[in-house]
């Protein structure tokens, strides 16, 4: 065998093996990037379950707390906070209570009218 | 390569490729022909349709005070398959969701026979505890994932709440355990209140744990309308606390008052006795469930003398100054008495006496027919078209059913059976100047945001009677409610307040004849005369009062009087500066009816 021809035979193909590890690494790229991809779907996933059961929560725990608030605040609450006692308030009688009519318009410019008290007994 | 060794390769690449051949043909079984089914049997298993449920509609007052809301709650359920430590399961469930121990255990340890496993096998769903509150599932949480249990699961609920208990509570009724209205605007909105519920398709892994990404079709819910009333909370408490102090007063059977805007028909409070809460009301009994307002009629007595008046004087067969001869007290042709006697007495007198005979005569002169038609065109006799369920139309009989003396008797509200409301409508007409309004409880419905999707404006169902005729009977309502009228204790210092009593015996059911004891009382007025803000019913039926003082103008009139006080005030109402604010001292007429 001439040394040209031996050579020749024990030749590394090099371009073969870069072609070929090369696309070995893409598929193995490729691969990872797929699990990942689906991974951090899944994750997100989960997170967005998570977020929306928080949501949910949040959501309940304010109807509650506005369910307490009106009936805390509701007519029937608060009638009988006044009549225990909790809320002071003084009923005001119609004795102590003046109304005051509106003043009928004045004729000339710059008059002065006295407030009436229509209320009548004061 | 010899023929031995090719032959056997030949049948190898045979082998392998029959193989590959039927393993090809069940792929396409699989994957082509009965892929239908074979997706349909994985999606029972792993697809689940997921209901969003649509929030109910909020029902408000008014000026926006929540009256009917939602309360989210959770439903414990367990899951027999998942569970592993009962006991300590019946531990945990058991303080907290405040049952037995021993029944939290008897539920999670229940078993059913399952033909494919052919044994008992652990129930997959168990209720354990319905409207559980949000708080209490939160500490249940933690101590199942403090000490790594499985198996229970909470599903997400709504419960209607009532913050205002009993007040109310015939208007705005209930749902049932579907959250379905079954009374009340509850239940005659219940088309708007409802909303719509939505979905979702979701898969699920073997653990029954949902995988986000593969979420397919979804719709979302649509929430229930908001309702706005036009029910006042602030005069509703008001007449709450005045009928209840009347109840401990008088102990009737039972008892209704209804506030009406005169000029919309729109109903601003409304309370009945017996009453119950809202929020508690398994137990209650059917009787105490009946909104009297409606479904309830009675003979409204002399409050009904308004009607005859209002006709003749619109027919102008008198006038109000008309005298018009009352027989001394006695009318000996249909044998039919007053309580004072009197000689002659102007059309308007004949209702501040309440003249029986007076009346009767105005309505003989109107003649049988016409005064029917005049009973009918202020809505006796038929539902008024409020939007609450359970309204009869009463009993107003044709004149070709009457007897002799019914055109003597049907004036007095004797043989006429009439709601309360549509009593309350009737005054209405007057307090307007003659037109029969529509009682009105809705006024607006909203969306979510609180804009109005469709507003009800008030409905004039027709005219009745004309305007002089109306101010006239007004005119003569104030004089009633003056201390030579019958309701001399319905006054309200500073304003000028029309009205009328109204007394009716009650049939005995044993004698069949009207009992000198059983009284149905009531006060019907409006307030200020001049432009009246308010039309009052106040009714007792069978009220306790002391023997001789069982009137309208007794009983009914001072609950009217505190009830007008308070609203005047609470509405901001300018008192009429003719009006004296001092005491007020009854009238002896206030015995008459």
């Amino acid at each position: 065998m001439s040394t040209n021809r031996r050579r020749h035979a024990n030749a590394i193909p090099i371009a073969s093996f870069v072609t070929w590890a090369f696309v070995g690494i893409i598929a193995c790229v490729g691969g990872l990037g797929y699990v990942w991809t689906k991974n951090q779907l899944y994750t997100t996933g989960t997170e967005i379950k998570m977020l929306e059961r928080e949501l949910a929560d949040l959501r309940n725990k304010n109807e509650v707390a506005l369910s307490k608030i009106s009936q805390l605040s509701s007519t029937a609450k608060l009638q009988e906070r006044f009549d225990t006692g909790f809320i002071k308030l003084v009923p005001i009688t119609n004795e102590h209570i003046v109304v005051l009519s509106n003043g009928a318009a004045p004729q000339n410019k710059g008059e002065l009218r006295s407030i009436s008290n229509q209320g009548g007994n004061e | 390569m010899n023929r031995t060794a090719r032959t056997r390769a030949l049948t190898t690449c045979c082998l392998l490729a029959s193989c590959y051949t039927a393993f090809s043909f069940r792929l396409v079984q699989l994957q082509v022909t009965q892929h239908d089914e074979y997706a349909a049997r994985a999606a029972e298993t792993h697809v689940n349709r997921q209901t969003i449920y649509a929030r109910r509609g909020v029902i408000q007052d008014v000026h926006g005070e929540p009256l009917a809301q939602n309360e989210p709650v959770r439903t414990v359920i367990a899951d027999g398959t998942l569970i592993k430590d009962r006991e300590a399961l019946a531990d945990v469930l058991a303080p907290a969701l405040g049952m037995e121990r021993s029944l939290v255990l008897e539920k999670v340890s229940r078993e059913v026979y399952s033909k494919t496993h052919k044994k008992n096998v652990p129930v997959p769903y168990i209720v354990l505890k319905k409207d559980v509150a949000e708080s209490v599932v939160s500490g249940i949480q933690e101590q199942l994932a403090e000490r790594k249990m499985r198996g229970v699961f909470f599903e997400q609920e709504t419960t209607r709440v009532y913050p205002n208990g009993h007040m109310l509570c015939h208007v705005l009724g209930y749902v049932n355990g579907e959250n379905v209205g079954v009374d009340g605007v509850e239940k005659t909105m219940e088309q708007f209140l409802r909303g719509h519920d939505g979905f979702r398709y979701t898969e699920r892994d073997r653990t029954g744990k949902e995988i986000v990404p593969y979420r397919g079709q979804e719709k979302e819910a649509r929430n229930g309308c908001n309702l706005r009333l036009t029910i006042d909370m602030g005069l509703q408490n008001i007449v709450e606390q005045e009928l209840d102090a009347a109840i401990k007063q008088f102990r009737p059977k039972s008892a209704t008052v209804i506030l009406m805007n005169p000029k919309t028909g729109g109903i601003l409070a409304m309370a009945n006795r017996p009453n119950f809460n809202l929020n508690v009301q398994d137990k209650v009994p059917l009787d105490y469930r009946r909104n009297r307002a409606l479904s309830d009629m009675v003979e409204p007595g002399s409050t009904f003398k308004i009607v005859t008046a209002a006709a003749a004087l619109t027919e102008r067969i008198v006038r109000p100054t008309t005298m018009i001869n009352c027989e001394n007290g006695f009318m000996a042709s249909c044998k039919l008495r007053d309580h004072h006697p009197y000689a002659d007495l102007s059309v308007n007198d004949i209702l501040v006496k309440s003249s029986n005979i007076g009346v009767a005569k105005l309505a003989i002169q109107l003649g049988d027919q016409k005064f029917y038609e005049y009973v009918r065109r202020f809505g006796f006799g038929e539902r008024s078209g409020v939007s609450l369920p359970g309204e009869i139309s009463g009993i107003v009989h044709p004149p070709h059913r009457w007897s002799k003396i019914s055109i003597t008797r049907m004036p007095m509200g004797q043989e006429v059976a009439a709601t309360p409301l549509q009593v309350a409508s009737a005054m209405c007409v007057i307090a307007n100047g003659g037109q029969l309004m529509m009682p009105q409880i809705v006024q607006d419905i909203l969306d979510e945001e609180g804009h109005v999707i469709t507003h009800f404006a008030p409905q004039e169902i027709r005219r009745v009677a004309s305007q002089d005729a109306t101010n006239a009977v007004r005119n003569a309502l104030v004089d009633v409610v003056s201390p030579k009228g019958t309701a001399a204790l319905a006054r309200v210092a500073g304003f000028k307040v029309a009205g009328k009593t109204g007394t009716a015996q009650k049939y005995d059911e044993k004698t069949r004849l009207p009992s000198h004891e059983k009284y149905v009382v009531s006060f019907l007025g409006f307030m200020p005369a001049e432009d009246p803000a308010f039309v009052a019913l106040v009714l007792f039926d069978e009220a306790q009062a002391k023997p001789g003082q069982n009137y309208g103008g007794l009983v009914a009139a001072p609950v009217f009087s505190r009830i007008g006080e308070k609203a005047a005030r609470y509405l901001g109402l300018v008192p009429s500066p003719e009006e004296p604010t001092g005491s007020i001292m009854a009238g002896q007429n206030s015995r008459d009816r």
